[in-house]
C-alpha cells in the first residue's frame, strides 16, 4: 500500500511537480497568447536555456556542498570575449582548440575561487562577490571598449547557434541545445554514480559526518568550483556562438539567472539535495515563464529582474513549507520516531 | 544556624519522555550557606538548577521563596528573584568591556548610557569583591577566572539572593580556585545564599557548609559538611539501580591489539596509556568534561594527539586524519549522531557505504547501487534496522533505528577497534539491550572495543576492563571484578584514599 512512498522521495517529487508546471504554463500561454506554441518560440528558449543551463550545471555542483559561485556571470562573459577575440585573431584555430581555451580559462577562474573558499575558508558568498568584480574588470581591461563582432570570427561558430541538426516537425534541434543536454546528461550520471558525485551529497547534507568519514572536504569543495568556472567557461563559448557579437557587459546577469534556475529546479541551498536535471527544468521554467509573462502581460524587459527575484523567493519559501508538509506526510507513511 | 530559609524547593518532579530527571526533591537553601550540590551524571542536578532558574517548569511541586510560593516561568523572573547561575563557560561579550558586561542585563536605565556613573558603579561592585581588574578593559583576553569574576560581578548588580555555581572551578588553576573561593566566601557573609556543583570532592569539603547528593533524580542525603565523609559521598552517589546485567561472555583474546603509551593533546588531556587486546572491551568511565571522548577522537584523528605514542600490532603508527585511522582498523561511532554520524537525508544505503565507496565500484569507477544496496541489506537483517527498505532516508528513521545505521556503517569499514562513544544515550530500552548484545557479539568476533560511557552501571556490565579519567588525566585502570560503582566514582572525583587496587599501569592479566 506504501509502496510508492517507498520509492519515491519527496525530493524527487520536485522534478515531476516542474514538468507539470511547465506543462500547464505551456497550456496556459499557448490558450491566451497567439502563436505561442510556435517553433519560434521554443527556438528561443532552447537558444538562451542552453547558456544558463549550463552555468547552472556548474552552480548545482557548488550548491550542493553548501556553497554559491556568484562570479559565473563575469567568467561567461569573460570567456566570451577572450576565445572570441582569439578566434578573430586567428581565424585558423579549430573547434576542438576554442571549446578547449574555454573550458581552461573558465576552469582557472574557478579554481581561484575554490582555493580562496576551501582553503582560504572565506565564505563563498564573499568570495565570489569579489571575484564577480574582479572578473569583469579584468574583462573591461583587456576589452579596452573594443567589442568582438560577428563578422571578425570563423564562419564555424556563428554557424553552431543557426544549424540544425536534425528536427522535429518544426521544433530545430540545434548543437548549443545539444551541447547543454549531453552536459545535464554527463553531470546526472556524474551524481549518481560516482563517488564524487556521492561525497558531493554527503559533504553537502552533513560536512561533520563527511569528515568524521575520512571525506577529503576541501579537495572537494575546490574541485566543484573548478568544474563550475569550466561549466561556465563552456556557456562563455555558448554565449559567443548564440550572439557572435561581444562587449564587456556580456553574460552580466547570469549569476541571478543560474542561481535562480537550481533554486527553482529543487537544490537545496542548504546543501546535500537536488540534480542537475531539476536545474535544467528550473532554467526551462523560468524562461518559459519570462517569455511567457513579458509577452502576454506586456510588460517590458526590465520586468525580468524582478521577476527572477520573486521566482527564487517563492521558490526557497515553497522549498521550506511543502518539502516540511511532504516529509511529515511521508513520516506519517513510513516509521514514527519513537524516542524522545 | 539561620533562620527561614531563603528558597525552598518542596516536592519538585520532571519527566523528559521515559526519563524521570527529578522525583519528588526538596532542597533548602539559608543565607549566608554555601550549599554543595553532588551527583553522578544524569543524576538531575542540571535539571534542579534548570527549574531554579526557569529553564524548565517542574511537572509537580512547589518553590518559596522567603516562604512564598513563587513561579519562575523564565530566566529574567528568576534574575528578579535575585536568582543568577554562573556556568563552567562564563558568558561574555568579548568586544564589549568589563563595565558594559557586568551591566548589560540593565535594560532600564534611560536612554543614555552614563558612562562614568556605570564606571564607578562596576568598580564598586568589584571593590566589594576585593578584586582588581579594570572596567575600561575589553572581555576578549580576560582569563577565565577573571570572565568568572565579572560574572559574579554581573550577578552582585542585580542584587543577587542566591548565586548558583555550576563547576565554576573546572577550568581554574590552583591559585585562581583559592581567589573564587575567597570572593564565595565573602558573598556568603554579605548573606548570599550560594548552590554549589563540583565534581571535586575536595573542594566541596573545603567550601561547602551542606552537602547535598541526588541520585537518579531522587534525593538520597542531605546534612551538615561535618556529619559527611569522602566516603559515604561516593557510597550515596553511587548504588545506582541496575536494571538487568548484560551477561558479557569471556571474549579477551591473548593478542594485544592497540597500544597506547602516554598519549596526550596539550590543554586536553595527558598520560594516557593502556592496552586492548582482541575480543576485548575497554570500559571508558568519568564525569562529564573528564575528556573520555576527546581521547577517542585522537585514536581516530579528529583532533589528533600531539604527545605519546600508539602501537598497532607492534608497530607505532602516526594518526592524524580519519582516514589514516581507518586504515589502520579504527573506526569511531560519534555520541552525536545528528550532527556528527549521519547525512540525514540521504539512504540507509548511502549513509552505509560513504566511507568504504571504494569497494562498490566497477571496473570504470561507476559505484554498483545494487552492491551497496545488498550489503545495506545484509546489516539491516543482522541489526534488525526496521525500515520498509534500505533506500529509505535516513531522517525518516527512531534514534535508535539510525543508532543501528551509524553502527552499520562503521561495522562495513570491517574495523579491529571500533571506538564506541555514548551508544546507547538517548535510545530506548529495547535498542540498547540489542546494542549491548551487538557489543558482545562483536567481541566474540575479536573486535577490541573502547565503551566511553557515562551510564556507570552499562560501563561495568559490559567492560572488561574500565579505565577511568579524571579532568583530562587517566584516573585508573580497573579489570572487571576490581571494578565497583564505587571504586569508579572515587576515581573519578579525585580521592585517592579510596583506591585501594588502583593500577597505573595497564594490567595484563587475565
Amino acid at each position: 500500500m506504501t509502496t510508492w512512498r517507498q520509492r519515491i522521495h519527496p525530493e524527487q517529487l520536485r522534478e515531476v511537480s516542474l514538468v507539470v508546471l511547465i506543462a500547464a504554463a505551456l497550456l496556459i500561454f499557448g490558450w491566451q497568447i497567439e502563436n505561442f506554441l510556435s517553433a519560434r518560440t521554443f527556438n528561443r528558449i532552447a537558444a538562451s536555456v542552453a547558456i544558463v543551463g549550463m552555468v547552472a550545471i556548474g552552480q548545482t555542483l557548488v550548491v550542493l556542498t553548501r556553497n554559491i559561485d556568484l562570479s559565473v556571470g563575469s567568467i561567461v562573459g569573460f570567456t566570451a570575449y577572450f576565445v572570441g577575440s582569439q578566434l578573430a585573431a586567428n581565424n585558423a584555430m579549430g573547434a576542438p582548440a576554442a571549446v578547449a581555451l574555454a573550458a581552461a580559462v573558465g576552469g582557472a577562474m574557478g579554481l581561484v575561487n575554490g582555493l580562496i573558499v576551501a582553503y582560504g575558508r572565506v565564505p563563498a558568498i564573499i568570495t565570489t562577490l569579489g571575484t564577480l568584480a574582479i572578473y569583469r574588470m579584468l574583462l573591461i581591461n583587456y576589452a579596452n571598449a573594443r567589442t568582438v563582432t560577428v563578422d571578425s570570427l570563423p564562419a564555424w561558430v556563428v554557424e553552431l547557434s543557426r544549424q540544425t541538426l536534425f528536427s522535429i516537425g518544426d521544433f530545430a534541434v540545434r548543437p548549443l541545445m545539444v551541447a547543454t543536454l549531453a552536459a545535464v546528461v554527463v553531470f546526472q550520471f556524474v551524481l549518481g554514480y560516482t563517488i564524487f558525485g556521492r561525497r558531493l551529497y554527503a559533504i553537502g547534507s552533513n560536512p561533520d559526518a563527511a569528515r568524521f568519514a575520512g571525506l577529503p572536504a576541501q579537495r572537494m569543495v575546490l574541485t566543484a568550483f573548478t568544474l563550475c568556472g569550466m561549466l561556465a567557461g563552456l556557456a562563455g563559448f555558448l554565449f559567443l556562438a548564440r550572439f557572435g557579437t561581444i562587449t564587456a557587459v556580456a553574460g552580466q546577469g547570469i549569476e541571478l539567472e543560474s542561481v535562480a534556475a537550481v533554486v527553482v529546479g529543487g537544490v537545496n541551498t542548504f546543501g546535500g539535495s537536488g540534480t542537475v536535471l531539476g536545474a535544467l527544468l528550473g532554467a526551462f521554467l523560468i524562461d518559459l515563464l519570462g517569455q511567457g509573462l513579458l509577452r502576454w502581460l506586456g510588460i517590458s524587459e526590465f520586468w525580468r529582474g524582478a521577476l527572477l527575484g520573486l521566482l527564487i523567493l517563492l521558490a526557497v519559501a515553497s522549498d521550506a513549507v511543502i518539502l516540511g508538509w511532504l516529509r511529515r506526510l511521508w513520516r506519517g507513511g513510513a516509521e514514527v520516531d519513537h524516542d524522545r | 544556624m539561620h533562620g527561614a530559609p531563603v528558597l525552598e524547593m518542596r516536592d519538585i518532579s520532571r519527566r523528559f519522555g521515559n526519563t524521570q530527571a527529578l522525583d519528588r526533591v526538596s532542597l533548602r537553601l539559608y543565607p549566608g550557606e554555601i550549599h554543595a550540590l553532588l551527583g553522578e551524571n544524569g543524576a538531575g542536578k542540571s535539571t534542579l538548577i534548570k527549574i531554579m532558574t526557569g529553564v524548565h517548569q517542574p511537572d509537580s511541586g512547589q518553590i518559596l521563596l522567603d516562604g512564598r510560593p513563587v513561579h519562575i516561568g523564565s530566566t529574567l523572573e528568576a534574575q528578579r528573584l535575585g536568582i543568577a547561575a554562573i556556568y563552567q563557560e562564563p558568558l561574555m561579550y568579548p568586544d564589549l568591556n568589563v563595565a558594559e558586561n557586568i551591566f548589560i542585563t540593565h535594560a532600564n536605565r534611560g536612554l543614555w548610557v552614563d558612562w562614568r556613573r556605570m564606571y564607578r558603579d562596576a568598580e564598586n561592585i568589584l571593590s566589594q569583591l576585593d578584586v582588581r581588574l579594570d572596567v575600561r578593559q575589553p572581555a576578549r583576553g580576560l582569563s577565565v577566572a577573571a570572565q568568572q569574576t565579572v560574572e559574579i560581578a554581573r550577578a552582585l548588580s542585580l542584587q543577587v539572593r542566591m548565586l548558583i555555581m555550576d563547576e565554576p572551578t573546572a577550568a581554574l588553576s590552583a591559585h585562581e580556585v583559592d581567589q573564587l573561593f575567597a570572593i564565595v566566601q565573602r558573598l556568603r557573609d554579605q548573606g548570599v545564599s550560594i548552590l554549589f556543583i563540583s565534581h571535586r570532592l575536595e573542594e566541596v569539603f573545603r567550601i561547602a557548609d551542606r552537602i547535598t547528593i541526588l541520585r537518579d533524580g531522587q534525593l538520597i542525603s542531605s546534612a551538615p559538611r561535618a556529619e559527611v565523609t569522602p566516603e559515604r559521598a561516593i557510597r550515596d552517589m553511587a548504588g545506582r539501580a541496575i536494571e538487568q546485567l548484560f551477561p558479557r561472555r569471556d571474549t579477551v583474546r591473548e593478542r594485544v591489539l592497540v597500544q597506547v603509551r602516554n598519549l596526550g593533546r596539550s590543554g586536553v588531556f595527558s598520560g594516557i596509556s593502556f592496552d586492548v587486546r582482541e575480543g576485548e572491551v575497554l570500559g571508558f568511565a568519568g564525569l562529564v568534561g573528564a575528556r573520555r571522548t576527546d581521547v577517542g577522537l585522537a585514536l581516530f584523528g579528529i583532533a589528533p594527539a600531539d604527545s605519546g605514542t600508539i602501537t598497532i600490532d607492534g608497530r607505532t603508527v602516526q594518526i592524524t586524519k580519519p582516514a589514516q585511522a581507518m586504515r589502520h582498523g579504527i573506526a569511531y561511532v560519534s555520541e552525536d549522531r545528528r550532527s556528527l554520524g549521519l547525512s540525514l537525508p540521504m539512504s540507509i544505503a548511502a549513509n552505509i557505504t560513504l566511507p568504504t565507496l571504494h569497494r562498490y565500484l566497477t571496473p570504470i569507477g561507476l559505484l554498483r547501487r545494487r552492491a551497496e544496496a545488498s550489503a545495506a541489506e545484509e546489516y539491516r537483517r543482522r541489526l534488525s534496522i526496521r525500515a520498509p527498505s534500505v533506500e529509505v532516508e535516513v531522517s525518516r528513521l527512531s534514534g535508535g533505528n539510525q543508532q543501528k545505521v551509524m553502527l552499520s556503517k562503521w561495522l562495513n569499514t570491517k574495523p579491529r577497534l571500533l571506538i564506541l562513544d555514548e551508544p546507547t544515550r538517548g535510545i530506548d530500552v529495547g535498542a540498547k539491550a540489542e546494542v549491548h548484545q551487538m557489543i558482545d557479539d562483536l567481541a566474540a568476533e575479536g573486535i577490541a572495543i573502547i565503551l566511553i560511557s557515562s551510564d556507570l552501571p552499562e560501563v561495568l556490565a559490559m567492560s572488561d576492563r574500565v579505565l577511568v579519567m579524571r579532568e583530562g588525566r587517566q584516573a585508573g585502570v580497573f579489570s572487571r571484578r576490581e571494578a565497583t560503582q564505587e571504586r569508579i566514582l572515587a576515581a573519578a572525583m579525585g580521592q585517592p584514599e579510596t583506591l585501594a587496587s588502583q593500577v597505573t599501569e595497564p594490567s595484563a592479566q587475565r
